[in-house]
């Protein structure tokens, strides 16, 4: 097992306070470098709120996220954003492509506001392109790409700052069964030693391709197992 | 730099994804600054216009009309000889002349003519030997009324240009005019005289003939022009006092030129209410790209969530929303100044003016566009930032 990159210390959260409905009531939890694990469990268990604190996205109402070590909970929002921007990336099941940029575009969009020249945006972005088998559709606009080859591209956007947590909300939701396993290859092209890939999802066949399964119900996670996952290396 | 320049590219992508929105947007601020520049453009123009008139008319001439000092209706009132006399020796009077203006004469080209110009009499005028040069006006072709024509009383008659062009009047022909059945021979044909219109079409008469042919008893004008190029304002102040010397004979002075200044004045409330509506409809152009603005904001919440999520900071959003505005605004303000300038010119080009247009106002104007639509932009741009990134992904 590999260092760890983020851990949840007694982590809840509550939402509205007439009626406050627990979406997460006091996890723990350990992702570490190379872990390609699945969040699974019905509607309602906690999934996506889990995603919205592993990606830097919401904020905790008790408890301790660290990343790297460090608490992100006490960061100001412009630290979050810099935080999330540097060390998650982000896949939708709607994809979210920006509508006017071209598939390129879009990858570069990740990588805006670094500091970084427009040769080397470019540059950067056609690697990523590369590694979901998309060169040839760098000047494409998202309404002229397949589901498959956008959710591609959204994961080309989500790999292309080299962060350590990539995190997917149920990726092959919108796709057929063909273009589903395609993206899921990707992401186990992915896998590496210093990155953890994390995908959230009620599909157990996805879940089922992981290395490690985290069941979680009503809150709480009951269920985290290592698995020989069909995307696993061999 | 290259953040700045990131922005914009960015705020660039984003209005032109959308461009008949882009540009209907731009309508308010380009139609707001168009019609402030072109009221503007198009009173300097015609200011521009009043004072090239004025030049050529010459500020210093006055204008003295016959009045009776006891407001009586027995006669029609004169300005006596002796009194112009008196005018013409003030300190700084350069030169006066009497006219004298006769009524009831049917002026014909030809008697074939006689019931049109019943109908439209023409202005006889009695005039001295000096109006041309006290009016600055010079002949078009011939000779003005001179000493011989008054020592001998002969009947010359001296005809305004548009007389001229109405009667077909060849420049250097011998040619007659019947006044009341009296042959006049046309010496010779006056130009416009800008202040006096009334003259294009009038005759002129020496003072001679006037007491012989038309039984006029004195030689007394009924008005006066006096060319006085210093203190003119103070001399037609003091000639009524020179004209009447408190006995009955009253004048009136007025300096002709004052009028086109208090023509200006109207014009320059006409501009401003123009100004004003130029700037309603920057404030409504203003209103409409903030109501867009903020139902864009609201359209772009999966493209707000996803930059958020990609690590964008609220601050980086809000400008990116802010400087659409501002393109919106520049862009705007810049087309608007140039269609104002286009209204000003057509205008000017329309009405003989010379084109007036100050640089600085365009670019000042300009400038308010962009003002107007960075203040329009800051509450979509605000709100657009407090957006939360999971919130936005959700709507999105």
């Amino acid at each position: 097992m590999g260092r760890s990159l983020i851990t949840l210390e007694g982590v809840s959260r509550v939402y509205g306070e007439i009626s406050p409905v627990h979406a997460l009531r006091d996890v723990d939890l350990d992702i570490a470098a190379g872990d390609y694990l699945s969040i699974v469990g019905p509607s309602g268990s906690g999934k996506s709120t889990m995603l919205g604190l592993l990606g830097v996205l919401d904020q905790v109402s008790s408890g301790v996220i660290r990343i790297d070590g460090r608490d992100i909970t006490v960061l100001p929002d412009g630290s979050r954003s810099q935080l999330r921007g540097d060390v998650v990336g982000f896949v939708f099941q709607q994809f979210h492509l920006i509508p006017y940029l071209t598939a390129r575009g879009n990858v570069e969009t990740a990588l805006l506001y670094r500091g970084l020249t427009r040769r080397e945006r470019r540059r950067r972005a056609m690697a990523a392109l590369d590694r979901v088998g998309l060169v040839d559709r760098e000047d494409h606009l998202p309404i002229q790409m397949s589901g498959g080859e956008q959710q591609r591209v959204a994961i080309a956007r989500a790999v292309v700052t080299e962060p350590l947590l990539v995190l997917a909300d149920e990726p092959t939701g919108a796709l057929d069964t063909a273009n589903a396993a395609n993206v899921l290859e990707v992401f186990a092209d992915l896998r590496s030693s210093d990155r953890a890939i994390c995908i959230v999802t009620h599909d157990l066949d996805v879940a089922s391709r992981t290395d490690r399964r985290i069941t979680m119900l009503d809150g709480r996670i009951v269920g985290d197992e290592r698995q020989a996952g069909v995307g696993s290396t061999p | 730099m290259s953040r700045f320049g990131e922005l914009l590219r960015v705020a660039v992508a984003g209005l032109t994804a959308r461009k008949v929105r882009t540009l209907l947007i731009m309508l308010g601020p380009v139609l707001g600054v168009a019609a402030i520049v072109a009221a503007i453009g198009i009173n300097e123009s015609s200011k521009g216009d009043l004072k090239a008139k004025l030049r050529d008319l010459g500020t210093d001439l006055i204008v003295v009309n016959a009045q009776s000092a006891l407001g009586g209706f027995s006669s029609e009132p004169v300005i006596p000889a002796t009194a112009a006399d008196r005018v013409a020796r003030l300190p700084d009077v350069t030169s006066v002349s009497g006219t004298l203006q006769l009524s009831n004469i049917v002026t014909l080209p030809f008697p074939e003519a006689a019931d049109h110009y019943r109908a439209f009499p023409v202005p006889v005028i009695v005039s001295d030997l000096d109006l041309p040069a006290t009016l600055e006006v010079p002949m078009v072709s011939g000779r003005f009324l001179n000493e011989f024509d008054v020592a001998t009383a002969a009947r010359a008659a001296v005809i305004g240009r548009d007389l001229a062009d109405e009667y077909g009047y060849l420049p250097g022909e011998v040619r007659t005019i019947e006044l009341d059945g009296l042959e006049y021979g046309v010496v010779g044909v006056l130009d416009y005289v800008l202040l006096e219109p009334s003259m294009d079409s009038a005759v002129f008469l020496t003072m001679a003939n006037a007491m012989e042919d038309w039984d006029v008893e004195e030689p007394d004008p009924t008005r006066l022009y006096v060319r006085a190029p210093t203190n003119t304002r103070l001399v037609a102040e003091e000639i009524p006092t020179v004209v009447s010397l408190g006995g009955p004979d009253g004048a009136t002075a007025s300096v002709p030129t004052d009028l086109l200044d208090a023509q200006s004045q109207v014009d320059e409330n006409l501009n401003n209410l123009t100004k004003m509506m130029g700037g309603l409809a920057l404030i409504v152009g203003g209103v409409g790209i903030a109501n867009v603005m903020s139902i864009s904001v609201i359209q772009r919440s999966s493209e707000i969530g996803i930059r958020r999520a990609l690590g964008h900071r609220r601050g980086t959003i809000a400008i990116q929303f802010l400087f659409e505005a501002l393109i919106v605004g520049v862009l705007g303000g810049i087309v608007g100044a140039g269609v104002g300038a286009g209204v000003v010119w057509a205008v000017a080009a329309n009405r003989g003016f010379t084109m007036v247009l100050s640089v600085s106002g365009l670019i000042g104007w300009a400038a308010v566009s962009v003002a107007v639509a960075v203040v329009a932009g800051l509450y979509p741009s605000s709100k657009a930032a407090r957006l939360e990134p999971l919130e936005a992904l959700r709507l999105g």
